[in-house]
């Protein structure tokens, strides 16, 4: 689904001094996986994730998207093409204050052309367990069940890629576990997933590890038991 | 995104920052509100005393005042130069002409009893009530009979009516002018307050031969107005009246006249001025007020923006364009201005009923001024968010999430 080719990243700070981000990095990803993308930070794991959610484009190389090369579409395009086929969460949840959970999740809807949005908002709250509580507003739920609300945002114009920066980042380990638990749900039934992480124990739950160091992939393959420590939460949440 | 869920999200974005949104709306609510407020007042205002002066002065009618050139100050009891005689003589030479009534005016001390009050006397004609288009409300005028008998018999209004005879019945009653016994015979039809500020119920009137022979003792009269018979040649008239009335008084070419003498369009025009004027400054301080009001919510509306990156960043990750996001706070911005414009004519329009309700001028609706007031608040509301809107729509998301 995936196809990074030789994608290059190079920032020019405001102080004129320019940084490689990302260094001839290629990378396939098929429907249907769990990649998990570690690195320490200044590894360029974040600039590849905005590259592959089409935030950021990249200087060099070539992204294709089922076929379709995405590496220079128009702003516009981009929003449009991020829209359809990619969910993001992030550490910060960025859900809307003194805004109820429904109408969080169903922003992405404002944005859309589908014309068949009635109930959508509805049934990704009840798929990540939320149901009862979509009246509430951000501040009247907990750590993860915001969590929760973000992921049912990213999921409700069904996407074909769910893009996950350190969603557990804020979260106590017992409430990461859990939302590390409905990303492997997800996962299990179909939805492709690439988490970003420096969390060694959270990168446990995917499938396949993706390693970056100063820009490059520094190694990549399934996850085998005793390639990372699991923490004990997570092993109890699997 | 769809202009309804725009409109829509700007609602909310109203509701999720108030007190933000209450400090945008203050400039286009009080610059809408003054402008209607103002405006509206002024036309009340001036319809008020178009209605007076109308009802004074009358269309194509003439007014003949002793002593020169102070018309407005209305006419002036102790001019000294104009007679019955003059005005009769006058009246006589000029063609067109239906009725006239000669006016002297003076303040007297009332009394009935043990009530003393001062108000204004007037003496008039027996053609006082149809010159002037004021008759009695209970009880009788007086005619001929009186005026050539200088009867002591005097029409009172209604405030003094209720000052000197309180809840008694006055018809019949008797009043002192000064020192002179009067029989009350009328009372008057009720005016208000004309366009000097001055209750026309607070005053007496009497039979001029009476006031001037045993009141007074003087032979000038204030003022007189003649009624022409085709208000369309008012100014023929007053322009006959005007050369009778100086030959009379062997005025020579190069001395000026010493009396005054103006058309009851004159009158009409000089109010109209007033209107004028309140229409170029008026609007003027409400429009400063407005910009300076669309300066403070792009102001804060920009602090907004800032405050916002977060949001903008998410909105614009799950699809937002751009222009989405532009829409989005033009929207915002010109949605707050324009609904404080729309308060404000609100409260504009409310402080204008409350104020006609204790200052004697009409409850006029200025719907040029509501007009205005909302169409500078759009302009100011879209203009104001433009800046902010630009600048959102520029983040970039990969900082703005960060």
């Amino acid at each position: 689904m995936i196809d990074l080719e030789s994608i290059g990243k190079t920032y020019t700070r405001q102080t004129g001094e320019s940084v490689r981000a990302l260094d001839d990095v290629s990378l396939r990803i098929e429907r249907g996986e769990f990649v998990a993308i570690v690195g320490a930070s200044g590894s360029g794991k974040s600039t590849l994730m905005n590259v592959l959610g089409l935030l950021d484009e990249p200087t060099e190389g070539r992204y294709r998207f089922d076929a379709e090369d995405v590496s220079n579409l128009s702003l516009a395009a981009r929003a449009g093409f991020r829209n359809a086929r990619i969910g993001f969460v992030f550490q910060s949840f960025h859900l809307l204050a003194r805004t109820s959970a429904l109408e969080n999740v169903e922003l992405p809807l404002l944005y859309s052309d589908r014309a068949d949005i009635a109930g959508l908002g509805e049934r990704a709250l009840a798929a990540v367990g939320l149901a009862d509580r979509m009246q509430h507003t951000p501040a009247e739920l907990s750590g993860g069940q915001q969590q929760r609300v973000a992921i049912a945002r990213a999921l409700v114009n069904e996407p074909d890629l769910l893009l996950a920066d350190e969603p557990t980042g804020n979260l106590d380990a017992a409430v990461a576990a859990e939302i590390m638990s409905i990303l492997q749900s997800l996962n299990r039934a179909g939805r492709t997933i690439v988490l970003v992480t420096h969390d060694p124990a959270m990168a446990s739950a995917a499938r396949r590890l993706v390693r970056l160091a100063h820009g490059r992939v520094v190694s990549d393959g399934p996850i085998a038991s005793g390639d990372i420590t699991l923490a004990p939460t997570v092993l109890e949440a699997r | 995104m769809k202009t309804p869920a725009l409109i829509r999200q700007a609602i909310r974005s109203m509701d999720r920052y108030r007190l933000r949104s209450a400090f945008m709306m203050l400039g286009s609510l009080v610059g809408a509100a003054a402008l209607t407020f103002v405006v509206s007042l002024a036309q009340g205002a001036e319809a008020k005393m178009l209605r007076t002066v109308k009802q004074v002065v009358g269309d194509g009618s003439v007014i003949v005042a002793g002593g020169g050139s102070r018309m407005m100050g209305g006419p002036h009891a102790a001019a000294g130069r104009l007679t019955i005689d003059d005005v009769a003589a006058a009246v006589q030479q000029v063609p067109g002409i239906e009725a006239w009534d000669p006016q002297a005016v003076v303040r007297e001390t009332v009394r009935h009893a043990d009530s003393t009050t001062e108000v204004r006397v007037i003496g008039g004609s027996e053609h006082w009530s149809r010159v002037w288009g004021r008759g009695v409300a209970r009880g009788e005028s007086f005619d001929r009979s009186a005026i050539e008998g200088s009867s002591r018999v005097a029409l009172i209004g209604e405030t003094v009516a209720h000052r000197i005879f309180g809840a008694e019945n006055p018809i019949g009653g008797d009043i002192r002018i000064g020192a002179v016994p009067f029989r009350v015979i009328g009372v008057l039809e009720p005016f208000g307050v004309d366009m000097h500020g001055m209750d026309r119920d607070d005053e007496i009137v009497v039979p001029l031969s009476t006031l001037m022979r045993r009141v007074t003792n003087i032979d000038a009269i204030g003022a007189a107005k003649i009624v022409v018979a085709d208000p369309r040649r008012e100014d023929t008239v007053a322009a006959s009246l005007r050369q009778a009335l100086r030959a009379r008084h062997r005025l020579d070419r190069d001395r000026p006249d010493d009396f005054s003498i103006m058309t009851s369009s004159q009158v009409q025009g000089m109010v109209s001025t007033i209107e004028r004027v309140l229409w170029l400054y008026v609007p003027l301080v409400g429009g400063i007020v407005l910009i300076i009001g669309g300066g403070v919510a792009a102001t804060l509306m920009l602090a907004s923006v800032n405050e916002r990156t977060a949001e903008i960043g998410l909105r614009t990750a799950i699809g937002a364009r751009p222009a989405d996001i532009r829409w989005q706070f033009i929207a915002e911005t010109a949605a707050t201005v324009v609904l404080g414009g729309l308060g404000g004519v609100v409260l504009g329009l409310a402080g204008v009923q409350l104020v006609a309700l204790h200052l004697p001028l009409d409850s006029t609706v200025s719907w040029a001024a509501v007009a205005i007031s909302v169409l500078a608040s759009i302009v100011v509301g879209f203009a104001a968010g433009v800046a902010p809107a630009q600048r959102a729509a520029r983040l970039n998301p990969v900082d703005a999430l960060r």
